[in-house]
């Protein structure tokens, strides 16, 4: 009899248990907070590089019965450099997919580290975007930044972010080399240089970019070290003052974004660049193509770069390479 | 009842015994087979973007033992990644760990297959040339 009741008992639990997990939970619309809010994310993917910038988007808002917002502000721990700014405008997308601002005040005042947007318009809720032009100050630290928004209530409201570590490394983009012209490369400048400036400068000169359709081989865009052999450079005269012996390590899938900048999720970072092994490295990388790369280790071993090749043209008149580097002083 | 219980035990005893299989393996935890067959079936080389650096399909020699493959011109033969397809259940010795320099054209690279019961070696010599 005791067992029959126990039976009974647990088919009841599990009954009610059946019947509460069928039970569905009305939705509600949440209760909108009546303080001021705020909120952050930052849009720049990839290690923070001098000269490049980070991006971030910073949104506000408060109860329109409440208040508007008066103004927004972001302090970074380390000034930014000239192009440092928030935009005044925040931004909507159209039937046709393109950004529309709606400007909600001036143009933003930079004031040593604070950066400000005071609002004019009647808005209660906004987002808007903060450029920090990453300065030479802030290489190698990290900077940290707070922003601010305030409402015409008086309340004011904080986020924080950071620490952002700045990278060590630095980086150059859309260089073009040309074949029998600009054709000389130098990693410690991170520029293409003439013949002329070659010539008087050759400790600079670090790779010589060649384009050439021998009869038998494929040789077309090449980057070649001034020391390689004569047969790597065919029908060229080297400067006899070139001497740098560079260390060229061939790559292919290192489509690093902020190089390239296209929808591979890639970033050579200041650790990849001090890591790379050079070992028995030659010093000629023949046959490079579009969306391949070099690493690079210069003569004198005091720079490690990663040249990304942007694009190769060779038309009936044009032969050329537009490159892009990263590059780190190791020594 | 006793009894009964050590006859079941026995039985089970017997049961987890009788399941219990041998199988041979080798120091890599490899298993080793019956297979006596032993020969490459292909070969890639790869650079350092690990990109194919040979112009044409490498020709094998299984009689001979050789392996010929012609490279790019500019190939950095210092640091080269060589691939082989083996016969199944076959291993390779030495094993491959890294790169490997193979600029000394004179001086062919050996690797020995062994066969799947690791009583069959067969050494192959791989020869590059580089398009010229």
């Amino acid at each position: 009899m005791k067992k029959i009741k126990l039976k009974i008992l647990m088919s009841l639990t599990l009954l009610v248990l059946c019947l509460g997990a069928c039970k569905d939970k009305e939705y509600a619309i949440p209760t909108a907070s009546d303080k001021l809010q705020n909120d952050l994310i930052k849009r720049s993917l990839g290690p923070n590089i001098v000269g490049g910038t980070i991006e971030f988007a910073y949104a506000a808002a408060i109860l329109p019965e409440k208040g508007k917002l008066s103004s927004m502000t972001v302090e970074a721990s380390i000034a930014g450099a000239a192009g440092t700014y928030l935009d005044n405008r925040f931004f909507n997308t159209s039937s046709s997919g393109a950004d529309v601002g709606t400007a909600v005040g001036d143009p933003s005042v930079t004031i040593g580290k604070s950066t400000s947007v005071t609002y004019t318009g009647n808005f209660s809720a906004a987002t808007l975007r903060y450029f920090y032009k990453i300065p030479e100050e802030a290489r190698g630290k990290s900077v940290t930044f707070t922003f601010t928004a305030k409402s015409s209530n008086g309340e004011t409201i904080s986020y924080q972010s950071g620490p952002h570590e700045v990278r060590n490394m630095d980086m150059a983009l859309d260089l073009v080399a040309k074949d029998g012209t600009d054709c000389y490369i130098s990693i410690e400048d991170m520029k293409v240089y003439n013949a002329a400036f070659a010539t008087a400068n050759p400790d600079k000169i670090d790779l010589v970019y060649l384009y050439r359709t021998p009869a038998t081989v494929t040789y077309l865009h090449s980057l070649v070290a001034p020391t390689a052999d004569p047969s790597y450079w065919p029908t060229f005269t080297m400067p006899t003052v070139l001497k740098n012996k560079t260390k060229i390590v061939k790559a292919f899938t290192v489509r690093d974004q902020q190089l390239a900048r296209i929808q591979y999720g890639v970033f050579v970072d200041d650790v990849d660049l001090s890591s790379k092994d050079f070992a028995d490295a030659p010093d000629f990388a023949i046959n490079v193509k579009a969306e391949g790369g070099i690493w690079v280790q210069t003569a004198d071993g005091r720079y490690n770069a990663y040249v990304y090749v942007n694009t190769v043209t060779n038309t009936a008149t044009v032969k050329e390479m537009k490159i892009s580097i990263k590059r780190l002083k190791v020594r | 009842m006793k009894r009964i219980l050590l006859i079941q035990l026995i039985l089970v005893l017997l049961v987890v015994v009788s399941c219990k299989k041998d199988y041979p393996i080798d120091d890599d935890g490899l298993l080793i087979t019956q297979r006596a067959d032993c020969y490459v079936s292909n070969f890639e080389l790869l650079g350092a973007d690990f990109q194919t650096v040979r112009t044409k399909a490498a020709t094998i020699d299984t009689t001979a033992q050789t392996i010929n493959v012609e490279v790019l011109f500019g190939t950095d033969l210092k640091n080269l990644y060589p691939q082989f397809t083996l016969v199944v259940d076959a291993v390779l010795d030495p094993k491959i760990v890294g790169k490997v320099d193979f600029s000394d054209l004179t001086k062919p690279k050996e690797w020995t297959v062994v066969s799947g019961n690791r009583k069959v070696r067969k050494t192959y010599k791989v020869f590059l040339t580089v398009k010229q």
